[in-house]
């Protein structure tokens, strides 16, 4: 009869416990970003894989009007690493290739591939996930894309949670 | 859901539009009920919507609109018998007079449970590409097995559908005139239906008329679109209220997600229940305001009964959260203030502009009404 009774109790404690574990889990969940489209290996981005890059900075006002410090790392970086045609394949049809960059509201912009290829152009554009030496602000990060010296803001944009690589139709 | 009853305001429509009018859908309506396949208009189904709407339009490959498609998919949206218990149908719970939604914070399904989300607006869909509040539903077609099989809404499944409706004598001929055979299937079933849907477009409310020059907006309407526009500068002198930001382009629908700030503990967490992700609570689909004024009561869970509560929501009530949209925080009319503060005329001008959405066009459009509504009114009378 005890026995039964201690059965019980722990069955219950463990039900009443499971739920409470997991919601614990749940809220320590973090962001990814998933690359994929016209790539030869499709990522799923965390912060540890960001580190294994080198991290660049790039210093642009923000809408506060002041001069900010981000780090992180060359988009087209991490785009090599999921193949994507870069460098030297970078020429003839590939030209007519995007990255798709989308945020966890729904908000989607686009660059030329060739907008972020250092055989193009010096302008950094990068993935960042800290600002002045801290991680990003929640409604921002925790990854961001930084444009150097795009005028406006409209492209930096925030809490990335995919790239996308597709050919113009 | 009485699949008979009618609303008021098609009726007065009906009487307006004079008796010759009414026989005339009468016959029509009664000769496709007998000829069925022959009355049928075939060939490609033409949308037709003002180009700055843009091209953005989302069209599976598989799923090409067509006439009959369309045709096949209205009498299928209004069909109750694909509910387990013959009693609803999409209809039930969209409802032309209303854009498509019903008037009730939650809605009754075929076990008499109600929904645990306010019944969205059908309007424009042909430009979405994430479907309800928290936009888990990738396309129409994926979006309608949802109602069809949920045992709270349609309660029946996919086959259990085909073969009822393959009994009932007008849908066969119909199936192969739309598909090339007159076999019935689930995915048949869902194209047909999505195809209808995409056909329900609302482009002439005054705000149109206005962006065509050809309607001139009262000065209350125009301040309220300016309001409704402009972010909040209260050091430049610039009064607004930054409705534009989620909700703004000639649609009014830009595909978002945002937390509005309706809660700070949310009872239901939106996109986060199924991310699990604590940016995501709370987070809903930015719905279209387009018709807004007719698709009462407001928000994911119908809280709001009025325009001039939703007013009063982003002027003074947002509710602080980590997942709060950066862009309700704030921004307000008052230097340093932390919330809109619009003053009570302001918020009556952009009602006046809400106002303007307003589609008659869209609501008493025929090609959108309940075709079987014709016949059970003619066994009535
Ligand atoms: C019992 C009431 C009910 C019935 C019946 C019903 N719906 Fe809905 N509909 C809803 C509710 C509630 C939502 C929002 C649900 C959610 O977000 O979880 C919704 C959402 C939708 C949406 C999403 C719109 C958007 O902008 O994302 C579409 C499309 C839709 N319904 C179409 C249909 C179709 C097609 C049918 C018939 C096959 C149907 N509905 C039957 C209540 C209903
Ligand atoms: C940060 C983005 C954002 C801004 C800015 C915003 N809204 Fe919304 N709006 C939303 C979201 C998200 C919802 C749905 C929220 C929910 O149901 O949980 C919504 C819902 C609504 C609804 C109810 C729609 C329906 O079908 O139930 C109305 C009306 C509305 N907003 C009007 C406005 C007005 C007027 C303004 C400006 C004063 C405004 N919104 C500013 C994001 C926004």
């Amino acid at each position: 009869m005890k026995k039964q009774l201690l059965i019980a109790c722990i069955a219950l404690l463990s039900f009443t416990a499971i739920p409470l574990l997991s919601q614990a889990q749940a809220a320590e969940k973090q962001a990814t970003i998933k690359v994929s489209g016209e790539v030869s290996a499709p990522l799923t981005i965390d912060a540890a894989y960001l580190q294994k890059f080198t991290q660049t900075t790039v210093i642009r006002k923000d809408r506060d009007g002041k001069d900010h410090t981000y780090s992180g790392v060359i988009v087209s970086e991490i785009l090599k690493n999921a193949g994507v045609t870069l460098g030297p394949e970078l020429k003839g049809e590939n030209l007519t290739k995007y990255l798709l960059v989308e945020a966890s509201d729904g908000y989607q912009v686009i660059f030329a591939l060739a907008e972020l290829d250092k055989g193009y152009t010096d302008r950094a554009i990068i993935l960042a996930d800290q600002v002045d030496g801290k991680p990003l602000a929640p409604g921002d990060g925790p990854y961001r894309i930084i444009v150097q010296d795009e005028k406006k803001p409209a492209r930096c944009i925030k809490q990335v949670t995919a790239m996308q690589i597709h050919f113009i139709k | 859901m009485n699949p008979l009853k009618h609303n008021p305001f098609l009726n007065r429509q009906k009487l307006k539009s004079g008796r010759v009018m009414f026989l005339l859908v009468v016959f029509v309506s009664l000769s496709s009920w007998c000829y069925l396949a022959v009355g049928i208009e075939t060939g490609a189904y033409v949308l037709v919507y003002p180009s700055n709407f843009g091209n953005r339009i989302q069209i599976p490959a598989n799923n090409p609109t067509t006439k009959q498609g369309v045709y096949l998919g209205r009498m299928l949206f209004y069909e109750n018998r694909l509910s387990a218990a013959n009693t609803v149908s999409c209809g039930s719970c969209h409802h032309q007079d209303k854009a498509f939604t019903d008037g009730l914070a939650f809605s009754k399904g075929v076990d008499n449970v109600l929904t645990s989300r306010n019944s969205m607006s059908l309007a424009n869909l042909l430009w979405a590409r994430k479907f309800f509040w928290d936009g888990r539903a990738d396309g129409l077609e994926e979006q309608a097995i949802t109602p069809l099989t949920n045992p709270h809404e349609m309660g029946q499944s996919l086959d259990a559908s085909a073969q009822k409706i393959g009994k009932i004598a007008a849908y066969p001929p119909l199936f192969k005139l739309v598909y090339g055979d007159s076999s019935i299937t689930g995915d048949r079933i869902v194209k047909a239906i999505a195809q209808f849907e995409r056909t329900l477009i609302s482009a002439n409310s005054r705000y149109d008329q206005y962006l065509r020059s050809a309607y001139q907006p009262t000065p209350d309407e125009l301040k309220g679109m300016e309001l409704f526009n402009n972010a909040p500068q209260p050091e430049k002198g610039i009064r607004g209220a930054n409705c534009s930001h989620c909700h703004g382009g000639v649609k009014t629908y830009m595909e978002l997600f945002h937390n509005n700030g309706l809660d700070s503990i949310p009872k239901d967490a939106g996109i986060a229940e199924l991310t699990s992700l604590p940016a995501d609570r709370g987070r809903f689909k930015v719905p279209t305001l387009r018709n807004i004024a007719l698709t009462a009561p407001y928000m994911h869970d119908g809280r709001f009964k009025t325009l001039d509560q939703v007013l009063d929501h982003y002027s003074d009530h947002i509710l602080e959260s980590a997942s709060l949209s950066s862009f309700l925080r704030g921004e307000s009319n008052e230097p340093g203030g932390t919330s809109l503060k619009l003053q009570p005329l302001e918020k009556k001008q952009i009602i006046a502009f809400l106002n303007m959405l307003t589609d008659q066009d869209f609501i008493h459009n025929p090609d959108f009404a309940d075709p079987h509504l014709l016949t059970s009114k003619n066994k009535k009378y």
